[in-house]
């Protein structure tokens, strides 16, 4: 059934509500069985030689002393005819060997620390490592430049061939800049700097990996199975119909398990040769070097505006951090499109590095632009002397000026700010003393968007049996976010079937309907109508059996509570009692994605508001209560929304305070590829004081269940809200993330010197 | 992952100390420093010698006249929750409740918190600087923003315990049995700076145990706190730290032990600092003159500037909350 017959909800009884995790139980008491759980019969442990340098050429790799080592059943290199399987070719050309940056599975230049060279497939995970230690490999070792400015210099090391620039700088150009700058009153130009930021998911990434003759069969830790099984299909030469990923639990992502790692490939080659099962999982020191990153930016914001607040022209030169091999680094979007604005000037240029390449992470590109963007806002409401929520209330725009002033289906970028601003106490917070030292304290706003993917396709099936129990059948992973408890949710809202009584297979290629990986957060909303409609199918089809059955024309019945009642109430059939259902044993209905709104646009907004204190004497900056008010559409189960904001503050008080890459520029390798010297924020950086406010403006067009993502929205503004709390404690604008004690001293005492 | 090696439980502190002598053996307590190393290829080892089954080593005894003697073996978590050292020695007792996280308190011990391994990035990453036997020190060229501002030569880590600091503010005394019997070192002489030894940062001998930490009974008048700066709010190391202990007497300082952690390849202990406030009431002015005091001297090397400016404020702040 298409999904666009559906009308909106009305009052809702299961959707909205705080609902705890369908799969809770499972997930704490550890039978949830994960990706790196999976134990198979007669398994072998596969590891990776990694490349020990920034850059360097494999002049020679020995393997025969790790070949004879005990336990080893396999190993593989560059000099294998199965390994030849290219690498980093650009998207949307899987294979093409004749991109001037591709590389292949074990290519011998390696371009970072961290780049495969070699693996071993053994009995024990023990005598796998002992292995790769014992594999002789002879470099080369080249110069490296991991620092994007350094790159881009004359005579910097080459990371590519083709030079360390990526591409021509991207302009995005609206109006005209320079009669912006010269209408306004106040013109403004910093340059805002944001460190490497790495994923760390909980779960490790990895896959265990098996054949049935032809057939291949992997349990992977990802973000949704159909975005593995296509590549490694097109890697294995196979056709989708032999490659089965299965991923039912996975312990996030964060964008780095949108991709196929080459640990899966590798896998999948060990257990062809050996014909046993593989199971190969990276250490937390690979998985900092080689699966993805936040790439680090330098963003110059140049920003005009009129003594009344009016925007006058935005003007962003921004620079990306690429990696070793492309990657896109893109930040500039909220720039063009967060406020109204008719002169702006975008230009984006990525540099390569000698590290890992970047992957999506939470919102790509958009908390790097909030922490530009939103300072500049601050900084400009400073100037002119207004207040910067008002300021920014002020500059908000209606419609989507990055796509040709096209209405939103619901734009809240208002009520965030306006609701938020009244949950944290605004005004007064802002009014009251900063205190006399050590510690002062301040308080900051920051606004953001997100500029959501498409939704469909999206394809789900929900079957209905005659003891009244459901079935809820679909391709999309559970994150950790609570899809599986969401989805059951519109289930349970449609056909009044309890939530303990739907059993629920997802993330499967082999059982399950495709629908594109969890990214963009754009899981709710593109398969919450799916699921939708496959329930609106199966009441329909269940509606007609009782019309049959109790000779009464189908629009005289009505399908409530898991029974069929007549119009009146009069009569009323049980899911049970239904003679055909017992007849087939089962309805199927199958739902499907419909088209996202042709002449509107889809965003989330949100704007957030943070407390901080910082000691004056130590350069110590602590976050102490935070208040997120979100526009994502409708809000479908109120204690998943809260975790999921809860997550996003969480990592924003990393950006903003704790983490970055450190790469040794003498080496090219990365200082603190571990998970003391890489700190995200423990629970004693997170405030106990968190608000959460939902702003529903029951938008109707977006989508039939009215939702729009909260996943990366939560994560964009938090950093930059950090920020301005910090200038308005301190009076030091900090353009440089992360705010430690060490920048923050330095700043302290370049304050001092000048007196 | 590690490598493989075999176990023993040792039954005795002297087969412990003779097994502890051969250069591929390690001695195992709580493992939450040596497995690290172990696994990240720092350190090799044939054989781990535990000492785990040793009752004589944990626990917290009365010592003479009113102090205490502190097992190897007793957790830090013992440590900072223990109501004697809670009153009367509360130095330590806030150093060991800021070691890592309620995890590593559990399983960590005092002695394994005295004998761990630099945590300087290069030396626990792969990277072969001097300290494991290479002719570099990476923090020379490289990034040296938690490296030392005291005491660097050829190495420049700086030692990553809490105790340490709070136990040479206390004067502690280190109780080390070996082969040969059983010796008592002041813990102010227990650690060795690079430029006396590259490749060991204590004075144990091969075979060379540590058994136990002496404190004497608290000062008549006695204060102290430790003040631990780091940039999250748990699970870190010090990028500065200062224990304070100070004795006062009709309103003026009588002894004073100022002791740096987080600074130096040794708990740095300024005398300068002392001097500056021994003989004077405790006040704004005396802190201001002693952090200032207490950064003359300093060397930062390329990154790690702000650590001047850093002691100065943990000093100062210090100072000021014990005069109150």
């Amino acid at each position: 059934m298409p999904e666009t017959t559906a009308k909106p909800w009305g009052e809702t009884k299961f959707v909205g509500k705080p609902i705890p995790r369908v799969d809770g139980y499972e997930r704490v008491s550890g039978t949830a069985e994960y990706p790196s759980d999976v134990v198979l019969p007669n398994m072998l442990h596969a590891a990776i030689l990694r490349c020990p340098h920034g850059q360097a050429q494999v002049k020679r790799v020995d393997l025969a002393k790790a070949r004879e080592m005990p336990g080893v059943r396999a190993v593989l290199s560059d000099a294998d005819k199965e390994a030849q399987i290219p690498w980093y070719a650009p998207p949307g050309s899987p294979g093409s060997t004749g991109s001037p940056t591709a590389s292949r599975l074990f290519d011998p230049h390696c371009r970072f620390e961290g780049e495969e060279i070699a693996a071993v497939a053994a009995e024990t995970p023990q005598q796998a490592w002992d292995a790769v230690r014992a594999i002789r490999a002879e470099y080369n070792v080249l110069p490296s430049v991991v620092d994007m400015e350094e790159a881009l210099k004359p005579g910097a090391p080459a990371v590519q061939e083709s030079g360390n620039r990526w591409g021509a700088p991207r302009e995005t150009k609206r109006g005209d800049v320079a009669q912006g700058f010269a209408e306004a009153d106040v013109v403004l130009e910093e340059t805002y700097r944001t460190s490497c930021e790495i994923h760390t998911p909980s779960e490790i990434h990895g896959s265990v990996v098996r054949w049935d003759g032809d057939h291949l069969t992997v349990w992977d830790t990802n973000q949704g199975p159909f975005g593995i099984q296509a590549p490694l299909a097109a890697a294995m030469s196979l056709p989708l119909s032999k490659v089965r990923v299965i991923s039912h639990y996975m312990g996030g992502g964060f964008g780095s398990k949108l991709n196929l790692g080459k640990y899966t490939v590798i896998a999948a080659v060990l257990a062809r040769k050996t014909g046993r099962p593989v199971r190969l999982f990276l250490t937390r020191e690979e998985s900092f070097r080689a699966v993805g990153n936040r790439p680090a930016h330098i963003m110059k914001l140049k920003a005009g505006v009129k003594k009344d607040g009016t925007l006058t022209a935005l003007q962003l030169t921004g620079l990306g951090e690429v990696g070793a091999y492309p990657a896109g680094t893109s930040v500039g979007y909220q720039v063009g499109d967060l406020y109204r604005c008719p002169n702006v000037l975008i230009s984006e240029s990525q540099a390569f590095i000698n590290a890992g390449p970047n992957r999506a992470f939470r919102a790509p590109g958009f908390p790097q632009c909030s922490w530009a963007l939103e300072q500049m806002m601050d900084a400009l409401a400073e100037k002119i002397g207004m207040d910067p929520v008002e300021f920014r209330i002020k500059n908000y725009s209606a419609v989507c000026q990055m796509q040709q002033n096209k209405p939103y289906t619901s734009a809240g970028l208002r009520e965030c700010l306006t609701e938020g601003a009244r949950a944290f106490n605004w005004k007064d917070a802002r009014l009251r003393s900063k205190g006399s030292g050590p510690w002062v304290r301040g308080v900051g706003v920051a606004a953001g968007m997100w500029g959501s993917q498409s939704g469909p396709p999206s394809t789900v099936r929900v079957s209905l049996y005659p003891d009244g129990s459901a079935s809820l059948n679909m391709g999309a992973a559970d994150l950790g976010t609570g899809t599986k408890t969401v989805m059951a949710l519109v289930v349970a809202e449609e056909l009044g079937v309890p939530l303990d009584r739907i059993q629920i297979e997802n993330a499967d290629t082999g059982t399950t309907e495709f629908t594109r990986p969890s990214g963009g957060s754009k899981t709710v909303f593109a398969d919450s109508p799916a699921v939708r409609s496959a329930a609106l199918e199966v009441k329909a089809r269940v509606l007609e059996m009782a019309a049959a059955q109790l000779k009464l024309p189908v629009t005289d019945l009505a399908f409530q509570e898991g029974a069929i009642v007549a119009q009146g109430g009069t009569r009323k059939l049980a899911v049970r009692e239904l003679t055909q259902l017992r007849a087939q044993q089962v309805v199927v209905g199958v739902g499907v994605r419909g088209p996202d709104p042709v002449d509107k646009v889809v965003r989330p907004f949100v704007a957030q508001f943070a407390e901080v204190e910082v000691n004056i004497r130590t350069g110590e900056t602590r976050v102490l209560r935070l208040v997120a008010a979100h526009d994502s559409g409708r809000v479908m189960d109120l204690l998943t929304y809260r975790s999921q904001v809860i997550g996003g503050l969480t990592m924003g008080i990393g950006f903003a305070l704790t983490e970055r890459r450190i790469m040794d520029a003498v080496t090219g390798k990365m200082a603190n590829a571990n998970c003391h010297d890489y700190k995200i924020p423990t629970a004693k950086d997170v405030p106990a004081d968190k608000t959460v406010i939902p702003i529903d403006l029951h938008d109707t067009e977006c989508n039939t269940t009215g939702t729009k993502g909260i996943g990366e929205p939560a994560t964009i503004p938090t950093a930059a809200a950090i920020a301005n709390a910090f200038y308005h404690a301190t009076g030091i604008r900090i353009t440089a993330a992360p705010i430690t004690p060490a920048n923050v001293l330095t700043l302290l005492e370049e304050r001092r010197k000048r007196g | 992952m590690l490598s493989q090696f075999s176990y023993q439980r040792a039954a005795s502190i002297k087969e412990a100390a003779e097994a502890a002598s051969r250069p591929d053996v390690r001695i195992l307590a709580g493992g939450t420093d040596l497995l690290g190393c172990l696994r990240n290829q720092v350190l090799q080892a044939n054989r781990l010698v535990s000492l785990n089954g040793l009752s004589a080593l944990k626990g917290i005894r009365q010592g003479p006249g009113g102090g205490l003697r502190l097992g190897a073996l007793t957790t830090l978590t013992e440590i900072a929750e223990h109501r004697q050292i809670l009153d009367s020695y509360s130095v330590l007792a806030q150093a060991a409740a800021s070691v890592g996280s309620p995890q590593l308190r559990n399983q960590g011990t005092l002695g394994g918190n005295l004998c761990q391994r630099p945590r300087c990035w290069y030396f626990r990453g792969d990277f072969k600087c001097r300290r494991k036997g290479g002719d570099t020190c990476f923090a020379e060229g490289g990034d040296s923003q938690l490296h030392c501002i005291f005491g660097g030569a050829s190495c420049y880590m700086v030692h990553p315990s809490d105790t340490a600091p709070a136990l040479v503010a206390l004067d502690a005394k280190v109780s080390i049995t070996g082969r040969r019997g059983t010796r008592l070192v002041p813990l102010s002489s227990f650690f060795v700076l690079p430029a006396d030894s590259l490749v060991k940062e204590t004075v144990l001998q091969p075979g060379e145990i540590v058994t136990e930490i002496l404190l004497d009974p608290p000062q008549p008048g006695a204060r102290s706190a430790y003040r631990k700066v780091r940039e999250r709010g748990a699970f870190d190391f010090a990028l500065a730290g200062a224990a304070i202990v100070v004795a006062m007497a009709e309103g003026k300082v009588r002894t004073a032990r100022v002791v740096l952690s987080g600074v130096a390849p040794v708990p740095w202990r300024s005398t300068d600092a002392e001097k500056t406030i021994i003989g004077k009431p405790l006040d704004a002015a005396v802190a201001v003159a002693a952090a200032a005091a207490a950064v003359k001297g300093a060397s930062p090397l390329a990154d790690n500037g702000y650590k001047v400016p850093l002691v100065r404020g943990i000093l100062e702040e210090t100072l000021t909350a014990l005069a109150a």
